[in-house]
């Protein structure tokens, strides 16, 4: 009976402190959601490759800011644009950050994620991650903003190197080269060679 | 030795090179190093009225754009200077081929053939022959407690761990690893990078770096346990067997970019950086 008793506190103070550290969630939990929401998909054995990829798109588009990153992307080229550009170019570049945030995040199934530390600056914050796998320990961290009630990924840094950095100073030796009408036309040969070759 | 010989006629041809963009790194490094301070005081927090515009579903798709402005502060894109970049793009373009069509079946058979724990033994014993490496660049730049570590890690592994086929300081004792070597004690002391290098089978480098081997050569125990032929044995074992346990990254980022040369390019310099700078 005192057992009983005992036994509802616990659950009645557990669920109490659950919905209260929610009222406010921190960077590392929208993230851990979202990393271990991908991580089960990964892990569910009823669903084919294509499945995988579709509802793994439905998770990383809502904790993924891809027009943050595509005007981080672009950066003083970004103002120079058309609406209608920046529409096709984050039309386009969601998909191929999409692609190979997918591709690296596929090779590391059976493994577990760690979250040694989080650092917050005001409406920015930096939650780190650690994928251990057999082999090696990958620190993999997200670059976060709070936008409403959401921490959102602006951009991912895998062993000190950033994607968005890494995809600013290719795009903008592009351009240099061959204009930004140029750029979108790589990416979208890119796009369909993706598309027509599944690995 | 011929190895030798060319790494030193290397180091002499580069030294007047590394030396002049020697003041230039300094400033780039300090400033780099005093942002993150300056940043945080500059960020502006408060943003209340672009959450309100932002749940409004009528609001045009790109009004919000100079709301975003206060993530770019912390931006740290590196200019990578290529002068060379023609060479560089043909020793690419060999070490790409030299890739697929040599090193890697090779590797892919020793996946095939080798259960991983012996796969990973081979790569922690070679890891275990370079902790002088380690060991010296981290006293070098005065991190002695790194140091330490490092000393501790070999006496451990080395005993331990039967010749360094495990892993046992780290696994055990909890001691990781910290990659240090010459080319980062080099930076450390302000030697700028220097033009970037595609070396010829080790991939994206720079003339900083390329010194630095120079030093990882003398420091390591790998060609004092290997000479002549073992030793070129020994290292191209080494690197096959790393490429058994590697996740086909290369493969990935050619699939991936636009062009994979600029990736590399870039990527090379952010690793090296944030290496240098922890």
């Amino acid at each position: 009976m005192l057992k009983q008793l005992l036994l509802t506190l616990v659950a009645g103070f557990t669920l109490a402190f659950t919905m209260w550290s929610h009222a406010g969630s921190t960077p590392t939990d929208d993230v851990r959601t979202s990393v271990n929401a991908i991580l089960e998909i990964l892990q569910n054995e009823q669903l084919d490759k294509e499945g995988k990829r579709e509802q793994m798109s439905t998770i990383i588009n809502k904790r993924f800011d891809f027009r943050a990153m595509s005007q981080r992307t672009l950066a003083t080229n970004w103002k120079k644009t058309t609406d209608e550009e920046k529409q096709q170019f984050v039309a386009l570049f969601s998909q191929l950050i999409e692609n190979s945030y997918v591709g690296k995040i596929e090779s590391y199934t059976n493994e577990k994620v760690d979250y040694p530390g989080e650092k917050i600056k005001g409406r920015k914050a930096v939650v780190e991650t650690l994928i251990i796998t057999s082999s090696a320990d990958i620190p993999v961290n997200y670059k976060v903003y709070q936008k409403g009630d959401q921490w959102l990924v602006y951009d991912v840094i895998i062993e000190g190197v950033s994607l968005i950095s890494n995809y600013r100073s290719s795009y903008q030796e592009i351009m240099k080269k061959e204009g930004f009408d140029g750029l979108l036309a790589k990416m979208q040969a890119k796009i369909d060679e993706l598309a027509s070759t599944p690995s | 030795m011929p190895m030798k010989k060319l790494l030193l006629a290397f180091l002499i041809c580069t030294l007047p090179l590394t030396v002049l963009g020697t003041e230039s790194r300094r400033g780039f490094i300090e400033t780099y190093e005093a942002q993150p301070a300056t940043g945080e005081e500059a960020a502006p927090p408060v943003l209340e009225e672009m959450e309100t515009e932002g749940m409004d579903e009528e609001t045009p798709p790109f009004m919000d754009d100079d709301d975003l402005s206060f993530l770019d502060e912390e931006d740290d894109v590196i200019e990578v200077y290529d002068p060379l970049e023609t060479f560089n793009r043909g020793m690419f373009w060999f070490n790409d081929k030299a890739y697929f069509y040599a090193i890697k079946p090779v590797a892919k058979g020793w996946r095939w053939l080798a259960p991983e724990p012996l796969q990973l033994g081979i790569r922690n014993f070679f890891s275990n022959l370079r902790a002088p490496i380690r060991f010296v660049n981290a006293a070098l730049q005065g991190k002695f407690r790194d140091s330490g570590y490092e000393l501790t890690r070999f006496g451990v592994n080395t005993t331990l761990g039967i010749g360094g086929l495990f892993d046992p300081a780290k696994v055990h004792f909890g001691i990781d690893r910290k990659i240090e070597d010459t080319g980062q004690t080099l930076a450390r002391y302000g030697v700028s990078p220097g033009p970037y290098l595609v070396l010829p089978f080790l991939g994206p480098s720079n003339f900083r770096d390329g010194i630095g081997l120079l030093g990882d050569f003398y420091f390591s125990l790998v060609p004092v346990l290997f000479e002549n032929t073992a030793y070129w044995i020994a290292i191209s074992g080494d690197v096959v067997n790393f490429l058994s346990i590697d996740k086909d990254t290369y493969e990935g980022i050619k699939k991936d970019s636009l062009d994979p040369y600029l990736f590399l390019r870039d990527a090379y310099s952010q690793y090296r950086m944030n290496l240098i700078l922890n």
